[in-house]
């Protein structure tokens, strides 16, 4: 080994050492400049000493040089390289986001709680092979009342207590026009039809509201009787409310109907023990039903001898307050958005 | 209505306790609202609907109970003895209109003195609500209480010719025009010939089936006494206390219906009550006018499998004909025993419940007091779907989605409002008059709305007095306007309004102005397929210069995203456009209340036709897009609508899209002008574009946007 030779690996195992004792940016900035520099550089001056060389061995020499040049070079680029990595990750560990800050939540708005029941029902009784059908809400007398078997001066009209309109007309005080409208439109039976909408009674208090909503149900078809009404909202309330969810069918009496049954539902709050919303009765009522009267059927060009049906309706308004816990129909009317936008759609 | 437990026990023998005798008759259709003790008996408050008045006494509901019960009913005593004078010697009765009084009674008793009730008939009387007033009088409403029939007791001494000792003339007529009658409650009451009359020979002297008259009532004075029981038709009771403003016990039962065969029975039971605690005799004889309905008894036939089948039930002979039977209906068997089908006569106090009678009538007879309880459940049995959703049905459905995917809340208002805020703001109407309630419940309900923003500001501004930062309300309706013939306009139009500042700073907060208004438009367009062109112009209620119409340019027939503002240009362009129907507004609320303005808008969803967005989804070209920007200084008054329409005629066939993408007024932007940046994106579908060629064609566009509209080029 030649002096020249042994001389550069000193340089090497000298340069290893000064690489073990960098810790950060300004000692690999000192190394680079001390080895590499362009002008007083180690390497730059270990080339200028080649013409000191004896010519025989200044072939090695030279390669010796250019062998340490690169791996200088080399390992100086790799630990610049972990030095930037160590720089970013000392960053990162200083700007650890608060990711308990809230999130920019997209800007969504809510169904109104009756557009939601309504929406409930009325997927509960498409499934069921429904069709939802609506009409207008200032009606005539006919479809309001006459054909509905109320007859004129009938002391059932007046518990309609109903808005009449200076020109004659009125405001529909039930969906019920909706179902006459629509066996008058159809050829024959079958027909399951729901007719959710609003409807308005003269009256006014804490659970009376001028403007409701009101879903009535008509299924009429050949041999249709008065257990496939029970049925049929049985399955209703169960899908409404909870599958452990009773009914019980009281005889009453609508015009339209006959018979004609109120109908209660064990309790939602307390599933039929008794608490103070249901009067601890464990009920409540919430639907009116029948069979749909001869008369009705006859009027609408339906035969009745041949052809039965059974017509039922409820309190949109009702049922969304006992879902949502809400105490005065009127708060459903306020709009107040600090209550409208808690509805989940 | 309120009954007592213990006179109901008069007539049949009754459980214990009176909740189950509550619970019984709620059971059958009598729904009794509340059980009371009251010392050693309970009062019942039944809710008796409107086909019911034989249950609106207590031996009517005694009968129910001895049917429900198995028990049997005992029927007042009404039995005397009579003296030797004859009735028609004291009164003769003429009925001068059977149509109104099929039948008008009379009993005559001599001889009675009046003075007060016994304490037990007191007690009865006042704990169901009834105030006492003297013996024979409270008979008369005693018996009421316990038949059903409505009686009324007349001093015979003080009607007309009864002075010399000869006989009453009582006659039933429909009273004259402008005849006038001072009733028991001291009104005078001005009647026409639509009010029928009970009169002696001169005058009207009592109200047929209301009210008696002041004159001839029962007094300490009265010695003989006229006792009626008649019958009236429900109609003509219906329309007299209406047109009187009248409602007492009596016209209650017999606009509803009472009991045509009840009349002397009930007298007689009276009659009998007044000569024992009164004391008297009863005349011989009864004087009883009578010309009944020929279709009276109705009769149907029932049968049993029939009946059995429509219940969803299987009740036996025996139970269908103890029930009925119990009920009082007369069953005469058709085939052979045990009977399966019978002819059936209605009892003659349900007539008017059976009025036009069908066998569902008597099959909820038989229901309802089997109980509800014991039907058994079952689904109809019908195939398949009753029918395709309707077109407004799922777009109604659709707008509510998008509005709440846009961040409205959804609100509901009453569909009436005042006659100022109905007239504030445009109606989509145009000039037709609002339709007026005759009944308002106050004047804030006074008439229908024109427009759904009538009440919907309301409820916006209900938001920011409650110090809402931000308000976003929508709704979907009804509105509704005169037709000027006498009918009704009504159409679904959606409207919202949006005002305030959105967010906090955190969550980059916004003022929201006009275009987060005119956004939801156009989302709602592009949703909906339609093509809407929207103008400024004067609109009633909303801000000058903040206000536009919204017209249909034509259904989407070709672009898959509805553009708000090709439909503008062309509407511009288009004279004809204008004549297009208005079918919706929006702009700012023009209002100085102090809060943050509201901007508000309403689109008539039944004027937009069948349109629909198509479904079909155009590729995106698999070549890379190039994206240009292009600044233009202009004049404030240039539309954008104008600079579109120039961008979408000049432009090279590889523009695939452009869009506004900023606008700026201030510093180095001469006063007066704007500078509005536009984004385009150029792209082919063949072929990747070079640069140089998209740069010539962006080039040519922007000299010509430069030439058209650039700010000081023009002139």
């Amino acid at each position: 080994m030649t002096t020249s030779s042994s001389e550069l690996q000193k340089l090497a195992e000298k340069f290893e050492h000064a690489v073990s004792q960098v810790r950060d940016r300004s000692g690999w900035d000192a190394l680079r400049l001390e080895w590499t520099g362009r002008k007083q550089g180690l390497l730059r001056s270990l080339m200028g000493r080649m013409k000191e060389i004896p010519a025989a061995e200044r072939r090695d020499y030279g390669q010796g040089v250019n062998r340490l040049k690169q791996a200088v070079e080399k390992r100086l680029a790799a630990l610049g390289e972990e030095l930037a990595e160590a720089e970013r990750r000392a960053q990162q560990s200083q700007r650890q986001l608060d990711v308990t800050l809230p999130g920019r939540r997209p800007e969504i708005g809510s169904l109104h709680p009756i557009t939601r029941v309504n929406r409930e029902i009325e997927a509960i009784f498409t499934e069921m092979g429904y069709s939802v059908a609506d009409g207008p809400e200032i009606e005539d007398d006919f479809h309001n009342f006459e054909a509905l078997n109320f007859p004129p001066g009938h002391p059932a009209r007046e518990m309609q207590d109903t808005l009449f309109l200076e020109n004659g007309l009125l405001l529909r005080t039930h969906t019920s026009p909706v179902q006459i409208r629509t066996m008058l439109a159809r050829e024959k039976p079958p027909i399951r039809v729901i007719c959710p909408g609003r409807v308005y009674r003269n009256d006014t208090d804490l659970r009376h509201s001028p403007m409701f909503h009101q879903v009535e149900g008509l299924a009429v078809a050949e041999g249709i009787t008065l257990g496939d009404l029970k049925g049929t909202l049985e399955e209703f309330v169960k899908r409404l409310f909870s599958a452990d969810t009773g009914i019980r069918l009281r005889p009453s009496f609508f015009p339209f109907t006959e018979p004609s049954a109120e109908v209660d539902v064990t309790c939602p709050f307390c599933n039929g023990r008794g608490c103070p919303v249901c009067s601890n009765t464990g009920w409540m009522e919430i639907l009116g039903s029948g069979m749909v009267d001869p008369r009705v059927l006859e009027g609408c060009g339906i035969d009745p001898e041949r052809y039965s049906g059974f017509a039922f309706g409820l309190g949109i308004d009702r049922v969304a307050m006992i879902k949502y816990g809400i105490g005065n129909i009127r708060m459903l009317f306020d709009n107040d958005e600090r209550m409208l936008r808690q509805v989940r759609i | 209505m309120l009954f007592s437990r213990n006179w109901i026990g008069d007539y049949v023998a009754l459980p214990e306790s009176a909740q189950e005798v509550a619970d019984r008759l709620t059971a059958a259709g009598l729904a009794v609202d509340s059980v009371e003790s009251v010392d050693d008996d309970a009062l019942l408050d039944i809710d008796i609907t409107t086909n019911r008045p034989d249950c609106m006494n207590h031996f009517g509901l005694a009968r129910e109970l001895a049917v429900l019960t198995g028990g049997v009913v005992q029927e007042p005593d009404a039995s005397y003895t009579i003296a030797e004078e004859h009735a028609s010697a004291a009164a003769e009765l003429v009925i001068e209109d059977a149509e109104l009084c099929p039948r008008y009674t009379a009993l005559i008793i001599r001889g009675v003195e009046v003075g007060p009730s016994p304490d037990w008939m007191v007690k009865r009387l006042e704990a169901i609500g009834s105030r006492s007033i003297n013996n024979v009088v409270d008979i008369t409403n005693y018996v009421m209480w316990e038949t059903g029939q409505p009686l009324h007791a007349f001093d015979l001494h003080r009607l007309a010719g009864t002075e010399n000792g000869a006989p009453a003339q009582v006659r039933v007529r429909r009273a004259h025009d402008g005849e006038t009658l001072k009733t028991l409650d001291g009104e005078v009451r001005k009647l026409d010939p639509s009010i029928l009359v009970i009169a002696d020979a001169e005058q009207a002297i009592g109200l047929g089936g209301i009210m008696g008259g002041y004159d001839s009532e029962v007094t300490e004075s009265t010695v003989d006494v006229l006792l009626e029981a008649a019958h009236f038709d429900p109609k003509c009771i219906q329309k007299g206390s209406k047109k009187l403003g009248m409602h007492t016990d009596a016209s209650h039962r017999f606009e509803r219906g009472a009991d045509p065969k009840a009349c002397l029975r009930a007298s007689r039971r009276a009659a009998k009550l007044i000569v024992e605690l009164a004391g008297g005799e009863i005349l011989a004889g009864e004087l009883d006018d009578k010309q009944l309905r020929d279709d009276w008894p109705h009769v149907l036939e029932l049968d049993l499998e029939k009946l059995n089948r429509f219940g969803g039930v299987e009740l036996g002979s025996d139970e269908v004909t103890a029930t009925l039977k119990g009920l009082g209906f007369g069953l005469e068997p058709l085939d052979a025993e045990p009977a399966t089908r019978w002819r059936v006569t209605v009892p003659s106090w349900r007539y008017y419940d059976f009025e036009n009678p069908r066998v569902a009538d008597l099959y909820e007879e038989v229901l309802r007091i089997h109980g509800f309880d014991g039907i058994v459940s079952t689904l109809p049995q019908i195939g398949g779907d009753d029918a395709p959703a309707r077109y407004e049905h799922v777009r109604a459905r659709r707008v509510r989605d998008h509005l709440v995917a846009c961040g409205y809340a959804e609100a509901i208002d009453f569909a009436f409002t005042d006659r100022s805020s109905d007239q504030a703001l445009p109606s989509l109407f145009g000039d037709r008059a609002p339709l007026a309630l005759r009944n308002p419940l106050s004047d804030r309900y006074a008439v229908m709305r024109r427009s759904l923003l009538s009440n919907l500001v309301a409820s916006a501004r209900y938001n920011q007095r409650r110090g809402a930062q931000v308000v976003r309300l929508f709704e979907v309706g009804h509105v509704f306007a005169d037709d000027g013939e006498g009918d009704r306009l009504e159409m679904e139009t959606v409207a919202w309004v949006v005002g305030g500042q959105l967010g906090t700073p955190w969550e980059r907060q916004h003022d929201i102005d006009f275009y987060d208004l005119k956004g939801v438009l156009d989302s709602l367009s592009a949703l909906l397929g339609v093509e809407l062109s929207v103008r400024a112009s004067q609109v009633k209620g909303l801000g000058n210069g903040a206000a536009a119409e919204i017209r249909l340019h034509s259904l989407a027939a070709s672009t898959a995203a509805a553009d708000t503002a090709a439909a503008d240009s062309a509407a511009d362009s288009a004279a004809t456009e204008s004549e297009a129907e208005v079918i919706g507004y929006l702009g700012e609320l023009d209002s100085d209340d102090g809060s943050y303005p509201l901007f508000v808008a309403e689109l008539a969803l039944d004027r937009l036709g069948h349109a629909d967005a198509r479904l079909a989804i155009q590729a995106p070209s698999k070549y890379p897009a190039i994206a240009a920007d292009l600044t233009l200084t202009h004049a404030v008054d240039v539309p954008w609508s104008k600079i579109a329409g120039t961008i979408r005629e000049h432009a090279a066939s590889e523009l695939r899209e452009f869009d506004l993408k900023d606008r700026y007024r201030g510093k180095g932007v001469p006063a007066g002008a704007v500078n509005t940046t536009v984004s385009f994106v150029y792209n082919s579908d063949e072929r990747s574009l070079a640069q140089e060629e998209v740069n010539d064609a962006h080039e040519r566009l922007a000299r010509r946007l430069e030439e058209a509209f650039g700010y000081g080029s023009e002139e």
